[in-house]
């Protein structure tokens, strides 16, 4: 682990940590994102735009602000958002309430986006508010988190935003990130596992039995596109053709892949045959041009920079620090292991994004702007220094 | 809480294990599978880019065949009903903007689109111009503006047009299908019209990458022709005139069975003008408004065996004559056919092709009856298999009357010439020194020949013609002398060598086999040879007279007729240019010279007087063939002329296949219509006037410029003013022949005397007032013996 002077503005013996090894997982991972995304992307802005180049200029715009945003958040002080925690609960709900408004307008037949003078998706917000938010609120709970009561009103308190996406933007798979943020948060904080898996195993229950009805035709994609979703998932081949189209499609290029891939920039599947590509199946395209290899290679940097976050959580020097790193920690770590597992099929189609890789100006922005509070955690750790 | 910590990234590590086992378990279980699956989606379907269709052009590069890039308009209804179909809106709003002409209204097509979300390929609208198209072109050129107009695309492709519809249809054909050429020109020279389309295709590299190569098409060739516009305009107006003026004239129908012109330049074979009558229309050949389909109800079932629906019983218990026609609004259109299926009204086809086949002694004459065209239809008729339906039958018909009206008659119908032959006939006796142009002949109206009467067709004789008063008064007796000095050998030889009974290899498609339709050396009897001498008893091809007839004339050169002179390529450089072909040589320049002079007396002092242009000399001479069977009133008349007489640039043959009149024998029909060609092609090409013109024929000059820049209409009375001047010259008329077969008109009519016959009381048919015999009323041949009863 590295450790430097920092710009401290203390004169103090002991060095100020900067995550070196973060900041360059996360360059990393930005550079591959927009390699990968002009790789997979081309070919549609081409027919779409006639500029190969249309979706990676956007991205490289958006991950240059983000940058910035990224270096201003780590310069100030983590604390200023805790005393900022009831304004970010209130923005988020009040963003999504907007999309209702004339402001907010529709992408591919969803109305997710406001337009406020650059596009924006109130969802992107609201995760990042409710990290600050919560982070917050657990920390003002004090011990009474620890007790079964304090767990259900933290988690109660998840419920109406998760809701509000789940409703006004139509977004089942950002309500279920944003609810999973809070409730490992929420794990986090406390020492107990019980009710965590007999939560866990509620809604893993829940899901079940829909699944069970789908499969049993009780409910079907005519009541509800999502169950027509599910159908697909059982059995992605006999809706070939449809609702299964863009699954089997991404196995067919994650199959294809073998263990180095066709090469960058060879992928075949990504002339036309997985739609949206350059979203949701990023990854298929990553397993086809890299294979097993650059695939695994993906995993290990978000493993790592996961690791990283671990390791920021546990050296935080004050509780509210440590539950900021370990939302942003859940955030991504949730959107990468449910991107993978719905382009492998393991769940049904849901439109979550593979950070900074997918294309999505808003989702990188704010991205970036929670790695800049964990560099502004970071920032805070003070290393011994060994020769003193 | 370091603890949870831990637990939560342990549990994170675990779920990443289990994507990444995941992962590895879809490439070792699918992976062979995936992988073809893979390169199985691949387009390495080749694409054909179409090539550019050549045009035809005419000899000033006016342009009669044009080959247009137009569009087709095609959607994918897959890619429009992605993202939950918010393409469909935006795009039918684009589509329907524009002036493209769709074969869906919008709501069909909405419902095409969302009735059938797997359907990757439906053309929706066809062959449109660029004009309709330019708007849409515009908008999926600029996808950044309209990101949500998707699934549609445009198909190039080529239109045939043909700018003058029916102008020379008979010569130029037409194409189908495929860039598929159908008779004519378009047939001839298809694969130099067609180009090679190019293609676009997909293949797979050594590194398993799809690559896609384009090669270009190679457009087609250019064709300029000999043919003039402005000479088939004016032939084609008068020939429509003619036919206007005699509609259901004496049966019902159009002014004759057929009607066709070709001029040609007799210095080197080139066609100016080649049409026939009834015409159909290039752009849209398979208009039947104009045509009357017949239906013989024999041909399909009248015992309700296969009368399912209640319709076909209606129609049938009708019993009608005629079947059904057509529907036929279009009355303006002159294309109107009458095809008969009934075998009574034996088809044209076999009656004029077969003559001499179907004669008693069929060993004596020409082979077997063959049916002339060696084309074939174009969609030939199922095998017959038990009682059609009512709608078959029709169907069969109208597709017989389309195959009929698309066969250029001038190149496909076979015919017996008539005394048009009788200069051919002269040529050879002078060119074999038989004859010395000093002969002398004595008609006394009828020769016997192998035990046959064999009459002139002045009934009464001729009397002493000299040589020159043989061909303008068109003796038969005197051709028959003729004939038999030569012998047949020696009018066989001549008449191979002029080409009857082969083909001229004329650059159209459907050139009709002759070589059965003339008479073997080796079996002809000597009648054979009498009526040969005056042109019966063999069938001939107009293209084949002409072309014959130019070698006469031109100092005995027999070239070959063609169409096309110059073939250029896309970019107008010449491939190839098709100069005039000497094919061989039939007569003497000094001949020639002789039948020169020879024709020029048939217009000056004989028979084909009324053939002659105001202003101008020409020759020719007329002919008037009874067709077979015989005894039915039915004749082909016909003139061939060559202008101006002393240097003749232009030969012109015109036949006129039964005239829709009371009396057809009269080759006046074929030198009037003649006249009216060359008073206004000589003109045009330049010749100028050499003769005086009298007090009537500059009115009626004048009175023709006045009407020819009027309508159609406006020069059927022109052409009514021209004949009743011709009448005032003292020469007969078609209104003595009566419809009530009083008054006979004899073949080679122009005779100064007219030949009132007496009837027979008792029989109502005419008396020769020579012999006494009982005369023919239709054919004037004495009814116990005539050609086809003697042989």
């Amino acid at each position: 682990m590295s450790s430097r002077r920092g710009g401290s503005k203390k004169n103090n013996r002991d060095k100020a940590f900067f995550d070196y090894s973060m900041l360059f997982i996360v360059i990393f991972l930005l550079c591959f994102g927009l390699v990968t995304l002009y790789s997979v992307s081309s070919y549609e802005a081409m027919l779409d735009f006639g500029e190969p180049g249309y979706y990676f200029r956007k991205q490289a715009q958006a991950t240059l602000f983000g940058i910035i945003m990224m270096f201003v958040v780590m310069f100030l002080d983590y604390h200023i958002w805790q005393k900022l925690a009831i304004p970010a609960y209130g923005v988020s709900v009040a963003l999504i309430l907007l999309v209702l408004t004339p402001l907010g307008y529709e992408v591919n037949g969803a109305r997710r986006w406001l337009n406020v003078g650059i596009s924006l998706q109130p969802a992107e917000v609201a995760k990042v508010g409710m990290i600050i938010f919560f982070a917050a609120y657990v920390c003002k709970m004090g011990k009474n988190i620890q007790t079964l009561k304090g767990v259900i009103r933290t988690l109660l308190l998840g419920v109406p935003i998760s809701v509000l996406v789940l409703t006004i933007t139509d977004n089942l798979s950002t309500a279920i990130i944003i609810f999973g943020i809070i409730f490992m948060m929420v794990f986090v904080a406390t020492p107990n596992y019980k009710e965590y898996f007999l939560l866990g195993a509620g809604g893993i229950g829940v899901a079940s039995v829909f699944v069970l009805l789908v499969k049993k035709g009780v409910l079907t994609s005519e009541q509800s596109y999502r169950f027509g979703r599910i159908e697909a998932w059982l059995n992605p081949e006999a809706y070939a053709g449809t609702t299964g189209f863009q699954t089997l499609q991404a196995l067919y290029a994650i199959g294809s892949g073998e263990i180095f891939g066709k090469g960058l920039g060879q992928s075949m599947q990504k002339l036309g045959f997985v739609p949206e590509a350059q979203n949701d199946m990023v990854f298929s395209i990553i397993c086809e041009e890299l294979g097993l290899f650059g695939a695994g290679a993906v995993l290990l940097m978000f493993l790592l920079l996961i690791w990283r976050f671990l390791v920021v959580a546990n050296n935080a020097v004050d509780m509210y620090g440590a539950l900021l790193v370990v939302g942003v920690m859940a955030h991504i770590s949730l959107q990468v292991i449910l991107n993978v597992a719905v382009v492998t099929n393991m769940i049904p189609n849901t439109g979550i994004t593979l950070p900074f890789i997918s294309y999505g100006g808003s989702a990188v922005v704010f991205l970036l702007i929670e790695i800049g509070l964990v560099f502004s955690v970071a920032r805070r750790i003070r290393l011994r220094n060994s020769g003193d | 809480m370091q603890k949870k910590l831990t637990v939560l990234f342990l549990l994170i590590v675990v779920a990443f294990g289990a994507l990444s086992v995941k992962l590895y378990a879809i490439n070792r279980d699918n992976g062979e599978e995936y992988k073809k699956q893979v390169l199985s989606q691949q387009e390495y379907d080749s694409k054909a880019l179409p090539a550019k269709r050549g045009e035809i052009l005419d000899c000033n590069g006016t342009k009669i065949a044009v080959s247009q890039k137009v569009y087709n308009v095609c959607i994918d209804a897959k890619t429009l009903n992605g993202k939950e179909g918010q393409f469909i809106d935006p795009t039918l709003d684009a589509l329907y903007d524009s002036d493209i002409e769709f074969s869906y209204t919008r709501e069909d097509l909405k419902k095409y689109i969302t009735g059938n979300p797997t359907s990757q390929y439906r053309i929706i609208a066809k062959k449109q111009p660029y004009d309709a198209v330019s708007g849409l072109m515009d908008k999926l050129n600029n996808r950044a503006q309209n990101p949500n107009i998707k699934g549609v695309w445009l198909e190039n492709t080529y239109q045939r047009t043909y700018p003058y519809g029916s102008l020379a249809c008979d010569v130029i054909g037409f194409v189908q299908g495929d860039n598929e050429g159908a008779y004519g020109l378009e047939e001839f020279y298809n694969s130099t019209l067609n180009g090679i389309p190019g293609r676009e295709y997909g293949y797979l590299n050594d590194d398993e990458n799809l690559e896609r190569t384009i090669k270009p098409a190679d457009n087609g060739k250019t064709l300029i022709t000999s043919l003039d516009v402005n000479i088939q305009s004016i032939v084609e107006k008068h020939i429509l005139a003619f036919n206007k003026e005699h509609e259901n004239e004496y049966r019902e129908g159009n002014g004759s069975k057929n009607t066709a012109v070709i001029i040609m330049k007799p210095d080197s074979g080139e066609i100016l003008a080649m049409a026939s009558y009834p015409v159909f229309d290039l752009n849209d050949p398979r208009n039947t408004d104009g045509l009357t389909v017949v239906v013989d109800e024999e041909e399909y079932s009248t015992q309700g065996v296969v009368n399912i629906s209640g319709e076909v019983g209606d129609r049938e218990s009708g019993e009608e004559e005629e079947g059904a026609k057509a529907p036929a609004e279009g009355d303006e259109n002159p294309t109107e056919v009458d095809i008969s299926v009934d075998e009574e009204e034996a088809p044209e086809g076999e009656s004029v092709t077969a003559p001499a086949g179907t004669r008693k002694n069929a060993s004596a004459g020409p082979g077997e009856p063959g049916e002339p065209g060696e084309e074939e239809a174009l969609e030939p008729e199922p095998e017959p298999s038990g009682p059609k339906t009512y709608e078959e039958a029709y169907e069969e018909a109208r597709m017989e009357a389309l195959n009929a009206l698309w066969k250029n008659f001038c190149i496909n119908q076979t015919y017996e010439p008539g005394s048009t032959y009788k200069p051919f006939t002269m040529a050879a006796g002078l060119e074999e020194g038989i004859l010395t142009g000093n002969e002398s002949f004595n008609c006394q109206g009828v020769k016997e020949v192998g035990g046959h009467q064999i009459h002139c067709n002045n009934r009464l004789g001729h009397g002493i013609l000299d040589f020159s008063g043989a061909l303008e008064q068109s003796c038969n007796v005197a051709f028959m002398d003729i004939g038999a000095k030569m012998g047949k050998t020696i009018f066989m030889k001549y008449n191979r060598l002029y080409n009857f009974g082969l083909k001229t290899n004329i650059d159209l498609t459907g050139e009709a086999m002759t070589n059965s339709l003339v008479f073997d050396p080796e079996t002809m009897v000597p009648s054979d040879l009498a009526i040969s001498s005056f042109g019966q008893g063999f069938n001939v091809t107009m293209i084949q007279m002409v072309t014959g007839f130019c070698s006469l004339i031109n100092g005995g050169y027999y070239y070959q007729p063609h169409v096309v002179t110059r073939i250029v390529n896309d970019d107008g450089a010449t491939i190839k240019t098709i100069e005039p072909r000497v094919l061989k040589q039939t007569i003497s320049e000094e001949t020639s010279a002789k039948i020169v002079e020879l024709c020029n007396n048939v217009v000056s002092k004989g028979t084909g007087k009324s053939a002659r242009p105001a202003g101008y000399r020409i020759g020719g001479k007329t002919g008037t063939a009874e067709k077979y069977p015989r005894k039915r009133g039915n004749y082909v008349v016909s003139f061939m002329g060559f202008a101006p007489a002393d240097d003749p640039q232009i030969v012109i043959y015109t036949v006129i296949d039964e005239p829709n009149v009371p009396s057809q024998a009269s080759a006046r029909y074929a030198t009037i219509l003649t006249k009216d060609i060359l008073t206004e092609v000589l003109p045009y090409m330049h010749v100028f006037m050499t003769e005086e013109l009298s007090e009537e024929e500059k009115a009626a000059l004048s009175e023709a410029q006045l009407t020819f820049a009027q309508s159609s209409d406006e020069s059927l009375s022109e052409n009514a003013i021209v004949s009743g001047n011709a009448v005032e010259e003292g020469q007969t008329s078609e209104n003595t022949g009566g419809v009530d077969d009083s008054v006979i008109t004899f073949e080679e009519e122009e005779q100064k005397e007219e030949k009132e016959v007496v009837l027979d009381p008792e029989t109502g048919y005419p008396i020769d007032p020579v012999t006494g015999a009982l005369l023919d009323p239709e054919t004037g041949q004495p009814m116990d013996a005539n050609i086809s009863d003697l042989e």
